[in-house]
């Protein structure tokens, strides 16, 4: 058999061609084949992150496609002020206002949700955030979720504090989580005070 | 390469995951060891991804070693475990994008763990495809029998859980939960005693261990 084909100066450079565009060519079919479905998963993620902020009693564990129809049926795609509306029986009972900043690790983004009344919080949720397992990530748990639902928004600012060891505040921070803790603290803050500025300001 | 010589699948197995084992005994892939072991379940998947792309860019590599020129080995190798790599990271993203997020960047950066190239350079370029196969699989469970013990221990001392569920005693409130287990410098700690434990019984492979 004659390889002396395989010694010539191209051969490297056509066998490169062919071993990259193959591969290359069967990953862009596979992820132009998932693309839509890899952003349904995210725009789900968000839209269960609303249900479970408005309706924190909800079990967790409701199938994905109910969170949509919740989603869909109450909140809808319109945002009013930044937020969105939760509406029952077509009136409004409740804001959904999505939260993002820079947590200890990465972005944290969530969803507070806050009664009609503009006063009282309903509940709070996360759709993203990579802060650590154990600590931070605390923020995602239902013991810290749950504190919450009913906490009045104080008229000064920061609205919704924290509570720190030996100090006084609507919720308990996590402990051992404190960088997380302050940072979420601060943004969420931040973003309540504007809204509640155009809510007023609108009115 | 003493491998190399030895063709009987049992051998080519015990030698990946005990005599060469990449972590205690090559000290490879210590990265993502470091990593992702804070969490079981974390853990699991990554060494399932780990493992799968470790044997099928071994078995790619061996198959396609007849035909491709020594000088450009190393970039066809690298190629083909990215085309691995990110055909696992596109199906998480599409099937379970909350386990994705959770292993953030490290189911990329498995294209540049020393495993691959490890086990690419050392068997499967001058091996046949079925050794090469089985040489990349049992790397990849010699990785994975390491990491879900760090795994284990830190997830049981640090938050009281195995894959989420409550452990008697651990998750009550006689345990102290140990935080720096699920900080970074706890994964040092475990990752050298692990490494110390089994070297103390493990037997040397032929006389010198590679670095």
């Amino acid at each position: 058999m004659n390889t002396g084909w395989r010694e010539r100066a191209w051969y490297p450079v056509a066998y490169m061609f062919v071993v990259t565009a193959v591969p290359t060519m069967l990953l862009l079919g596979l992820s132009e084949a998932t693309r839509e479905r890899v952003k349904r998963n995210e725009r789900l993620a968000f839209e269960r992150a609303v249900i479970q902020a408005l309706e924190p009693e909800l079990s967790a564990s409701l199938p994905k496609a109910r969170y949509h129809e919740l989603f869909m049926e109450r909140v809808g795609t319109n945002t009013f002020c930044g937020a969105y509306r939760y509406e029952v029986g077509g009136k409004v009972v409740a804001y959904a206002l999505p939260i993002e900043g820079q947590g200890f690790w990465a972005p944290i983004k969530g969803v507070i949700a806050i009664n009609a009344d503009t006063q009282t919080v309903r509940g709070i949720s996360f759709y993203e955030q990579s802060e650590t397992p154990g600590l931070g990530a605390e923020i995602a748990e239902d013991w810290f979720r749950l504190q919450f639902t009913n906490v009045v928004l104080a008229e000064s600012d920061p609205a919704l504090p924290f509570a720190y060891a030996g100090g006084e505040g609507a919720v308990d921070a996590v402990t051992g989580g404190t960088q997380t803790s302050t940072r979420l603290e601060r943004f969420m803050n931040e973003r309540i005070g504007a809204w509640r500025k155009k809510m007023r300001g609108g009115e | 390469m003493s491998e190399a010589k030895k063709t009987g699948v049992g051998k080519i197995a015990l030698e990946a995951v005990w005599y060469n084992n990449p972590i205690f005994r090559q000290i490879l892939g210590i990265c993502s060891t470091l990593a992702v072991t804070n969490l079981v379940l974390n853990t699991l998947v990554m060494c399932a991804a780990l493992t799968a792309v470790t044997g099928l860019s071994s078995l790619t590599v061996s198959l396609l070693r007849e035909w491709t020129p020594r000088n450009i080995r190393m970039m066809v190798e690298t190629l083909i475990m990215a085309f691995y790599v990110i055909l696992v990271d596109v199906a998480l993203a599409a099937y379970w994008p909350e386990m994705r997020k959770n292993l953030g960047p490290f189911v990329g950066l498995i294209i540049t763990n020393c495993i691959l190239m490890g086990r690419a350079e050392a068997f499967a370029i001058t091996n046949p495809p079925w050794p090469s196969l089985v040489d990349g699989v049992m790397s990849g469970l010699g990785y994975s029998m390491i990491l879900v013990i760090i795994a284990v221990v830190r997830e049981l001392f640090g938050m009281g859980t195995i894959c989420g569920v409550a452990v008697p005693y651990f998750s009550s409130e006689y345990w102290d939960k140990w935080i720096i287990m699920v900080m970074p410098p706890g994964a040092f700690f475990m990752l050298a005693l692990v490494i110390w434990a089994f070297r103390s019984y493990a037997p040397e492979a032929g006389g010198e261990s590679r670095k």
